[in-house]
């Protein structure tokens, strides 16, 4: 593990209009982690991973990716990241060779090496039947493939994945988890959102938990497991005061009285 | 044609990497997009289509717009004032372009799925949004060089000139040009200054307003306007006739038609037609293209949860509409889908677009009727002959244009996949849900319009139209119940947004017009006769009745043999992903 982080995020503010989302984040990341980036709806998770992402421009505070300032050079960063978002919006009239051949020209790649790489993802992900089917006619799982081949594609340092399992049939999550560890391996850092628990505990290294626009927990599983509960899922009750989820319950059955 | 675009495309690289786009990835984008307009899904861009060469029928489309072509070319015989008749002809050529802009590109503009697939690469704003300009521009071309290429040859012959055609085409591209401008200086500007929410309504009733004046102009303007005066008019003796595209557009082609008579303003004017598109075009890119993308995607994730500041509307009253439903469908589903009907036609900007002009056509059409014939008679002679006369039939009958309208619309919305849910309750007869949403136009729309109109008229015409208003209300609302059986294609805004209308739709659609239209002459026949009017409201009135109550027993099965006409796959059956070869 290296020294430098490979992205500093400092006093990290953002408001929507008068209401302050992220209330002064600080972060360090570096190489060849796996950060399994948790938090309840309306946290400002997603808020934080659009910022990182170069999608929103006007933020106060610090963001600097591999020494690329994002305020002065956002195109920069961009092409050091991946990024899988989490509504799945593709243009699904395209089939997925040629959606990756739009996608990798974007990134200035040239196009030998594209077709070659996107053939070998695509056959790799199960989808070497489907190469040059329009993507209208596949189902959200094949397209959720496509949508993670568009984010490697570039060979990207950091990979930013915004709840990447949604619509994947266990097969495919099982190749993916064994995806994230591989790409570790290879030096990659992993931005994983979710809001599956069970997933997160098992591929992060380090585990950062967001309520109310702050981080309110950073660490390895086994240290948060130490300081708070057993699961995941049980540490995210307590530290986002959600406990009492038995009361939540029981005033949902009662309510049919 | 797409590929050949593209090259003609790339002839502007060096003005664009000055501007400080990066042309290599503007191409890229331009290409996909191409590509992906010409597979279009078969059905949610259909509106969109429509308009465009690129269309389902092409050639039809292609026919209708150079016949279209060619009644605006005659625009080029008339006119006697110097500039005049390339001015009429721009003006008109220009705001048609701007319409079309407006109405079918807008969804192109402010697309906000780029925001996920482009934005997150390194692509920056100016890119993406010449990018859209420029996609939008492709098919302006497209359509402008079609419905331009009549005046394009007619020009050599109007201006007794060879080069005329020549310097007609370099026209209709500026005209283009200037029309792409617009309505991106309108919409960028806009945007700077309103939030996303108010700016997608003000897009809406833009829209709605600005194809009503189209419809108005086309028929009302002749009959109000004297064409003769107009023809005579002296443009370079009014100062706002300088600010007009048009006017620069037309003395471009002045300079070279009649190279002998030229002063200096013309010169002026032509030079701006020449250099506004080029500086207007730097000025989108330079200024007004930056954060252009910010907005969008404040756009984008105001429908989420993560939103911009604005006062969140609260729905929990009961409002005046709801305590109607309850009276008039008291039945539960039947209440169901008269709200869900209201609500949804209420809060939809696609429904409203389509929907809302017909309130304005009932009193064009009517102005238009009324006004037409009696010629030579000043316009207050006519208006005094409409009083006089029983004009008033027309405008009570012509209301059901809305119930057309509302009633056709009503079944499609672009978030069709939603209707999933009457499938998955435990409906016994979707009648009652149809018979909830019947009477939701009914009375919420339909009704309020027409006893405004009744008034209008009984205050014109005195109060001896009540009765007509009365009994051509239940004339209309059997017209009504026959359009949603035969018209309607489904249950509330559960159908995807189609064009086309199958072939037995169109025989049933005809056979009830004329049914109507018997009726109508009936009545009109039996006018004499006060008391007659009366008595027949009765019986008409309970077929009216019996016809609702019969529109509530709508089955399933019903339901489904409509579907059958047409070949669109219902919601409930889930696709599944088949092989297809390209």
């Amino acid at each position: 593990m290296n020294d430098t982080p490979l992205i500093r995020i400092s006093n990290l503010q953002k408001y929507y209009g008068d209401k302050l989302v992220l209330k002064g984040l600080d972060l360090d990341i570096y190489p060849g982690q796996v950060i399994g980036y948790i938090g309840p709806n309306g946290a400002g998770k997603s808020t934080t991973v659009k910022i990182l992402t170069g999608l929103i421009p006007d933020f106060k505070g610090e963001v600097i990716v591999d020494g690329i300032n994002m305020a002065q050079d956002p195109q920069g960063i961009k092409k050091l990241i991946g990024y899988v978002p989490e509504n799945a919006e593709i243009y699904d009239v395209l089939s997925p060779m040629e959606y990756l051949d739009f996608i990798g020209k974007l990134y200035g790649m040239e196009e030998h090496l594209l077709h070659d790489r996107a053939k070998k993802l695509l056959t790799a992900f199960g989808l070497g039947d489907n190469i040059n089917n329009r993507m209208d006619t596949f189902s959200k799982g094949m397209k959720q493939k496509v949508l993670l081949i568009s984010g490697i594609i570039h060979n990207p340092k950091i990979i930013v994945l915004d709840e990447p399992l949604s619509g994947l049939d266990a097969n495919a999550v099982i190749m993916i988890k064994e995806l994230i560890v591989r790409l570790k391996a290879e030096g990659k850092t992993v931005f994983y959102c979710s809001h599956m628990m069970d997933v997160v505990e098992k591929v992060s290294d380090r585990i950062l938990l967001i309520d109310k626009g702050k981080i309110i927990a950073d660490g390895t599983f086994e240290s948060l497991k130490q300081d708070h509960s057993d699961t995941l899922e049980g540490i995210f009750a307590k530290l986002t005061g959600r406990e009492g989820s038995g009361t939540e319950a029981d005033a949902i059955i009662n309510a049919f009285d | 044609m797409n590929k050949l675009l593209l090259r003609l495309a790339r002839m502007f690289d060096p003005i664009l990497i000055k501007a400080g786009v990066n042309t290599d990835q503007l191409h890229h984008i331009l290409a996909v997009k191409l590509t992906m307009d010409d597979r279009r899904p078969r059905t949610l861009f259909a509106k969109k289509k429509t308009a465009t060469s690129n269309s389902g029928n092409p050639i039809l489309t292609i026919l209708f717009s150079m016949l279209m072509g060619l009644v605006l070319a005659m625009i080029l015989f008339y006119g006697e004032g110097p500039l005049s008749s390339h001015t009429f002809f721009f003006s008109i050529f220009i705001i048609l372009l701007c319409f079309t802009i407006v109405t079918d590109f807008t969804s192109v503009l402010i697309d906000t799925r780029d925001q996920f697939i482009i934005l997150p690469r390194p692509v920056d704003d100016r890119t993406i949004a010449v990018s859209r300009i420029a996609h939008i521009t492709v098919y302006v071309i497209k359509w402008a060089f079609v419905l331009g290429l009549p005046a394009i040859v007619l020009a050599g012959v109007a201006d007794k000139s060879f080069l005329s055609p020549f310097v007609m085409l370099i026209e209709v591209l500026q005209a283009t040009f200037i029309s792409v401008l617009i309505v991106n200086l309108v919409y960028l500007a806009m945007m700077r200054t309103m939030d996303p929410q108010r700016f997608k309504d003000l897009i809406n009733y833009f829209q709605i307003a600005f194809s009503t004046l189209i419809f108005a102009t086309y028929y009302l303007l002749p009959r109000l306007v004297d064409l003769k005066a107009l023809a005579k008019i002296n443009l370079l003796e009014h100062t706002w006739a300088y600010f007009l595209p048009s006017v620069w557009i037309s003395a471009f082609n002045y300079v070279f038609i009649h190279p002998g008579q030229l002063t200096l303003p013309v010169i002026i004017l032509a030079l701006m037609a020449l250099v506004v598109p080029m500086v207007g075009i730097w000025f989108v890119i330079k200024v007004l293209a930056p954060g252009f993308n910010q907005k969008l995607m404040a756009l984008s994730t105001s429908d989420g949860n993560t939103s911009a500041p604005r006062s969140i509307k609260t729905y929990d009253k009961q409002d005046l509409r709801d305590k109607i439903g309850k009276m008039v469908a008291p039945d539960p589903v039947e209440n169901a889908g008269f709200s869900i009907s209201w609500k949804l036609a209420a809060r939809s900007r696609d429904f409203k677009l389509k929907a809302y002009p017909s309130f304005a056509f009932v009193p064009i059409l009517f102005l238009y009727m009324a006004l037409s014939g009696g010629k030579g008679q000043s316009l207050d002679d006519k208006l005094t002959n409409i009083q006089s006369g029983s004009a008033y039939f027309s405008l009570l009958y012509l209301s059901s244009i809305i119930l057309t309208s509302m009633l056709t619309n009503i079944a499609m919305s672009e978030k069709f996949k939603a209707a999933w849910i009457y499938y998955a309750v435990p409906v016994d007869k979707p009648g009652r849900i149809l018979s909830g949403m019947f009477k939701a136009v009914l009375t919420l729309y339909y009704l309020p319009f027409y006893m405004i109109t009744a008034i209008g008229v009984a205050v014109v015409w005195g109060p001896a139209t009540i009765n007509d208003a009365i009994l051509a209300f239940f004339i209309c609302l059997i017209y009504g119940v026959l359009v949603a059986l035969f018209g309607v294609k489904g249950l509330p805004f559960s159908k995807p947004v189609v064009v086309k209308q199958s072939g037995g739709k169109v025989i049933a659609s005809m056979a009830t017009l004329i049914l109507v239209g018997i009726l109508g002459v009936g009545h009109y026949f039996l006018s004499k006769w006060e008391l007659a009017i009366w008595i027949v409201i009765v019986p008409i009135a309970a077929i009216a009745w019996i016809m609702i109550v019969q529109y509530k027993k709508t089955s399933w099965m019903d339901l489904e043999s409509l579907d059958e006409s047409e070949a669109i796959e219902k919601p409930k059956k889930i696709k599944k992903p088949t092989k297809q070869t390209i």
